[in-house]
């Protein structure tokens, strides 16, 4: 047995082998596979790197990468069945989701072929045991037949979300049978090339070959299966007997228990209805409650279903229950199923198109206003669908409400690439969004908006509430909106003080007349740095610390009022004998510079300077000081900090502003 | 306290103002659903008053407060709605304007849904320059990326403004600071039409004006955005396209400087507003080049022309802006409200926006001031058109090019209701010092008399004139009875 590091170095090369796989090429193709056959002391690791491979290459690289798992499965066997046929869902699926129709096309030609024997191989076992194809079998079957449901309902309501303009043939379920594809399909004329290739009497479970290398030009001949018919999609085939693999529960759920489920859960939103009457989110949930109810009380349907729903179930339980703690809601608890294989791909719907939730670190659900839709909800654009007719659908129109949240941890969560330059996803007739991995962030949510006329034109749901629910509660004054976050709350406070005071100086300011002001020069524009919501002239200082510009502290402009006394109006500074400078300081007209003493008013300068200084008095002196020239201070100060709010606060305290005071 | 000189002149109160006139008011209430519009046009002569009841709407992007009256006049405009609302529509005459509901049946049906995807994947490049931001650090941030700098263009009354105001609301809806750059001199972003301005949007819009007003003195509602402004004096970039690229290029070192400094800036990006463009106008392609250029935009939004689009697509194929990036180009549909605003709408906006600077509107009255000044103390310097077409590779900064896009201007009768924009440099300065000083504010030629050689000029701020060049040129045409 190889040592693990030499199978480090190995799969090393192996993988950089991989990645020149760029098409589906023959010869690359058949020399990856005559390195597994030769290494098989590496299997494992070999088998990791491919799957590994496939699933994190760009979706036009699936295909070449998949077609290496074929080759080696159909050529060396075991032990590669054994390890790929572990993780051979995950793969498959992952990789089916976030493929174009064509590639698919082909996928499900392999699909078929890995379940028949290997043409022409003395062994009659099929390439994988059933025990691992039936389960990406059923998992296709479900999700095109809740695509044809959701087809249907989207006729319905005409709401052509994806097959927009394009008429869409009703098309059976499960079309493109008799499309050769690569792997054994191909005439024998073709027996040159690569899928047709096998290795005489390598049986995919029998001892890898004694000679290696040695292809046969081994056709086969008759296909017998070729010609299997599918399930159709209506009649759900491959119920039982499930194969281990697909972790069925303990059969026999009660219908009853549901029942009593889905009452309580009808209850605890009845009762969030209540209390925000005017979220449609909740409308929209109670709705399907009330329609899979009905389903559950007026269809008999079959276990794998009703699994399903009580998946369903379940989690929404959860989901209510996190939000409003308050509410007594009786959570049903799930039987410990081991993830049924035909949920992740449901999932994978789940995850891409559902979810709206910021980058910004998700307010825990105990601090969520009341009154304010949590922001996973996505509100159905259209009006909600008339009760759908199986529960699968069903399951999709929850998903569609964003009531199912996304599953914390899913088997492609932050590995797959989104490939930005894929073509539109081609609407026919499996419309599975490709695969959303990591965290729901803008970027993830946007991976899939190419810079393409028909990309842009596709209308995305879950990105509206991105503009309105997600980013918190408007303020009334003036329709912005604060998170419910305790950051959000902080701001909104100084929001609302920040309303209330303009408030307040603008009755005081209509007394008054106002002007326009200067606009700023060039380079103190450049130095300016929007405040939002600040009152007062503090952010200066912090501006002049962190901008790691001058330190010196900065004084405040002493300044009184225009006093209103016409005797006052025309006095000048006892000191210095000159008169006051009047400016506007935002609100009112003031006198600069000047502070009342008595019944006097001085100078503030020409007063500090005749005390002393006194401590009471910011003494720092400073000019004009456009851009670091001194300016002769004269005791007369430009209004440099606005003591009083200024809506766009100039914090440039090395440059001379002068927007407000030009006189 | 009296401010010497002329007075505020009260804007003529429109006809709902009055509480008689109220009551007589007639009111509506309309229901919109999921991605319906409420399109209007409001001629000056009357109101609008929209208030939203129930369900959330936006205008240009930015959302309405709820149970909140907006008065619009003067406007051809448009509120939708993502979701629905209910709005109350109360208008003092019913019949003297003109508004309809268009009731798109399905999403793709509104050219909304394109400028949001648009919009969301601009938001995911800040978001991800926000993080390579953080990772430069503060000291060190012209390490990182650049947020996305995004530029509109198409034909004449393709909604560009529109989705430029779009793009900038949504985008400080969510936490960013767009700058907003107008290259379009026809219009004057936060300062007069003829000039090119740039300002940075970190607060909400004012929905019931363009952009909002030039800063004044007072206290407002809405938080006031800071222009940067360069006059231009012509209509279009064809007038004077040597005069056109120098201003867009130090407006956009100014605006780069900027985003060089300002993390938050940077981030945001800049979303840039652009002129009419014509197919069968090579000029505006070059002009436009040259935004593209001298911005390093890197997405570049075609509306409403596929021609248009085709030509830019071909045109930028393969290039890069300096930080590296490919120039994408998008073609977009026009918004089917897009409605043309004929020189005469035009015109009344632009008057109307000259008086609002000095006077203020209704929300606010503004003081100006009038002065005597003699001919002698004044520096008027005037704008030359000049349509020779300037090649691409022209070197506008060399010191030995002698030509010069000003020329002293003497005080004349010609001059009477000109605007005159007072820039930032010295009465000493050369023409091309003069030329590229950004606007400091507007001063209205009230007066000219010739025999005593003295002007009237009225100013927004009671200040002395003289100490700094004025420049003017033929756009905005004179005002004449601004005071009137």
């Amino acid at each position: 047995m190889a040592s693990y590091q030499e199978s480090e170095h190995f799969a090393e090369d192996f993988r950089e082998a991989l990645e020149d796989l760029q098409v589906n090429n023959r010869y690359d193709i058949q020399n990856l596979t005559m390195i597994a056959r030769e290494n098989t002391e590496h299997a494992l690791a070999i088998a990791q790197t491919l799957q590994n491979h496939i699933k994190r290459v760009a979706s036009h690289k699936k295909l070449p990468s998949l077609y290496v798992l074929d080759s080696i499965i159909k050529n060396v066997g075991t032990p590669y069945t054994l390890f790929f046929g572990k993780r051979l869902f995950e793969t498959y699926m992952d990789a089916y989701a976030s493929v174009d129709m064509p590639t698919r096309r082909k996928m499900d030609e392999m699909l078929k072929t890995w379940k028949e024997p290997i043409p022409g191989s003395i062994d009659t076992r099929p390439v994988f045991p059933p025990d691992v194809t039936r389960p990406i079998e059923n998992a296709l079957i479900k999700a095109r037949t809740s695509a044809m449901a959701a087809q249907q309902q989207h006729y319905r309501n005409e709401q052509q979300l994806l097959g927009r303009g394009k008429p869409m043939p009703q098309q059976p379920p499960v079309p493109y049978r008799n499309t050769p594809t690569p792997p054994n399909v191909r005439p024998s004329s073709q027996a040159s090339g690569y899928p047709g290739n096998h290795s005489n009497g390598a049986g995919p479970f029998g001892p890898p070959p004694q000679a290696p290398g040695q292809y046969h030009q081994h056709q086969n001949i008759s296909m017998p299966t070729r010609s299997t018919p599918q399930p159709s999609a209506s009649m759900p085939a491959f119920q039982p007997p499930y194969p281990g693999g697909f972790g069925m529960p303990q059969p026999g759920i009660s219908v009853d228990a549901l029942n009593n489920d889905i009452q309580q859960l009808i209850a605890a939103s009845k009762a969030e209805f209540a209390r925000n009457p005017h979220d449609p989110s909740i409308q929209t949930r109670l709705k399907a409650l009330l329609d899979l109810q009905s389903i559950l009380q007026t269809q008999n349907l079959p276990q794998d279903q009703l699994v399903l729903i009580k998946n369903r179930i379940a989690e929404l339980a959860v989901t209510i229950r996190a939000i409003p703690a308050q509410t007594p809601t009786p959570v049903p608890i799930a039987p410990a199923v081991a993830v049924a294989p035909p949920l992740q791909l449901l999932r994978q719907c789940r995850r891409s198109s559902a979810t709206p939730q910021v980058s910004t670190p998700q307010p825990p659900p105990a601090t969520m206003a009341i009154r304010s839709p949590p922001p996973q909800r996505v509100e159905l654009p259209k009006p909600a669908a008339p009760a759908p007719s199986d529960a699968l659908s069903l399951v999709e129109m929850l998903r569609k409400a964003g009531m199912i949240p996304p599953p914390s941890t899913g088997p492609s969560n932050g590995s797959t690439p989104i490939p930005n330059h894929m073509p539109p996803m081609p609407s026919l007739p499996f419309p599975l969004p490709r695969p959303v991995s990591g965290p729901p962030t803008v970027e993830n949510m946007t991976s899939d908006i190419t810079s393409t006329a028909s990309s842009l034109k596709q209308f995305r749901p879950h990105l509206v509430p991105l503009l309105f629910e997600s980013l918190g509660t408007q303020c009334t004054q003036c329709g912005r909106r604060f998170k419910n976050d305790a950051e959000g709350r902080k701001k909104k406070t100084a929001h609302m003080d920040w309303h209330f005071k303009v408030n307040q100086r603008i009755a005081e300011a209509d007394k008054a007349g106002q002007n326009r002001g200067w606009l700023v020069d060039e380079h103190d524009w450049v130095g300016t740095r929007e405040t939002i919501d600040v009152i007062g002239g503090i952010p200066t200082a912090q501006a002049a610390a962190t901008q790691g510009g001058s330190v010196a502290k900065l004084p405040k402009m002493q300044y009184i009022p225009v006093p209103d006394d016409p005797v006052l109006l025309n006095s000048v500074c006892p000191i210095c004998q000159e008169k006051f400078k009047q400016v506007y300081l935002d609100e009112e007209w003031v006198w600069e510079d000047a502070l009342e003493v008595g019944d006097r008013i001085y100078h503030a300068s020409c007063h500090r300077e005749a005390t002393g200084g006194s401590s009471t008095v910011a003494a720092v002196k400073y000019g004009g000081g456009g851009r670091g020239t001194p300016e002769p201070v004269l005791g007369k100060r430009k209004a440099e900090v606005s003591l009083f709010h200024s809506p766009i606060h100039l914090s440039s305290p090395e440059r001379k502003h002068t927007p407000f005071c030009f006189i | 306290m009296s401010i010497p000189g002329l007075g505020y002149i009260a804007p003529a109160p429109p006809p709902g103002s009055a509480a008689a006139a109220a009551a007589l008011a007639e009111t509506t209430t309309i229901k919109l659903e999921a991605f319906w519009e409420y399109r209007f046009e409001v001629p000056a002569s009357t109101t609008l008053t929209v208030r939203l009841v129930s369900g959330t709407a936006e205008k240009d992007g930015t959302e309405l407060a709820p149970n909140t009256p907006y008065v619009f006049t003067r406007i051809k405009s448009k509120i939708n709605t993502w979701q629905t609302c209910e709005l109350e529509i109360t208008s003092p005459s019913p019949d003297g304007y003109h508004a309809y509901v268009s009731k798109p049946a399905t999403p793709d049906q509104t050219s909304l849904v394109s400028y949001l995807n648009l919009h969301m994947k601009l938001e995911a490049a800040r978001a991800q320059v926000q993080r390579s931001i953080e990772a430069a650090g503060e000291n060190n941030i012209s390490a990182a990326g650049m947020g996305p700098r995004v530029l509109v263009c198409g034909p004449a009354n393709s909604g560009k403004t529109t989705l430029v105001r779009t793009l900038t609301a949504w985008a400080t809806r969510m936490g960013s600071q767009p700058m907003a750059i107008n290259t379009d001199p026809t219009h004057g972003m936060l300062s007069l039409p003829g000039t090119l301005s740039a300002a940075v949007f970190a607060t909400i819009m004012d929905i019931t004006t363009e952009w909002g007003g030039t800063p004044s003195s007072g206290p407002t509602a809405i938080p006031v955005k800071l222009p940067l402004s360069y006059l231009y004096g012509l209509r279009s970039p064809e007038e004077n396209p040597k005069l056109y690229r120098a201003l867009i290029s130090r407006l956009a070192a100014a605006t780069t400087s900027r985003l060089a400094e300002d993390p938050d800036v940077r981030k945001s990006g800049m979303v840039i507003d652009t002129g009419d463009l014509s197919v069968t106008n090579p000029t505006g392609y070059e002009a436009l080049a040259h935004v593209v250029s001298e911005f390093s935009v890197n997405f570049v939004v075609s509306l409403g022309s596929e021609r248009i689009t085709a030509d830019l697509t071909r045109r930028f194929a393969g290039q890069k802006t300096t930080l590296g990036e490919e120039i994408v180009v998008m073609g977009l549909e026009r918004s089917g409200g897009a409605v043309e605003r004929d020189a005469a709408f035009m015109q009344s906006v632009t008057e109307a926006v000259i008086k609002e600077y000095f006077f203020g509107d209704v929300r606010r009255n503004l003081s100006p001031h009038t002065q005597q000044v003699p001919f002698d103390a004044v520096t008027i310097w005037k704008v030359v058109e000049d349509p020779t077409t300037a090649s691409s590779d022209d070197d506008f900064y060399d010191p030995a090019a002698s030509e010069t896009s000003l020329e002293k201007a003497e005080p004349s009768l010609a001059m009477s209701s000109c605007i005159l924009a007072v820039v930032y440099a010295h009465v000493h300065d050369d023409p091309d010092t003069v030329r590229d000083a950004n606007v400091m504010g507007y001063v209205w030629v009230a007066g000219v008399d010739e025999a005593k050689r003295k002007l009237k000029l009225t100013a927004p701020v009671p200040t002395r004139l003289g100490d700094r060049p004025m420049v003017f040129g033929n756009y905005p045409e004179p005002v004449i009875g601004l005071t009137g």
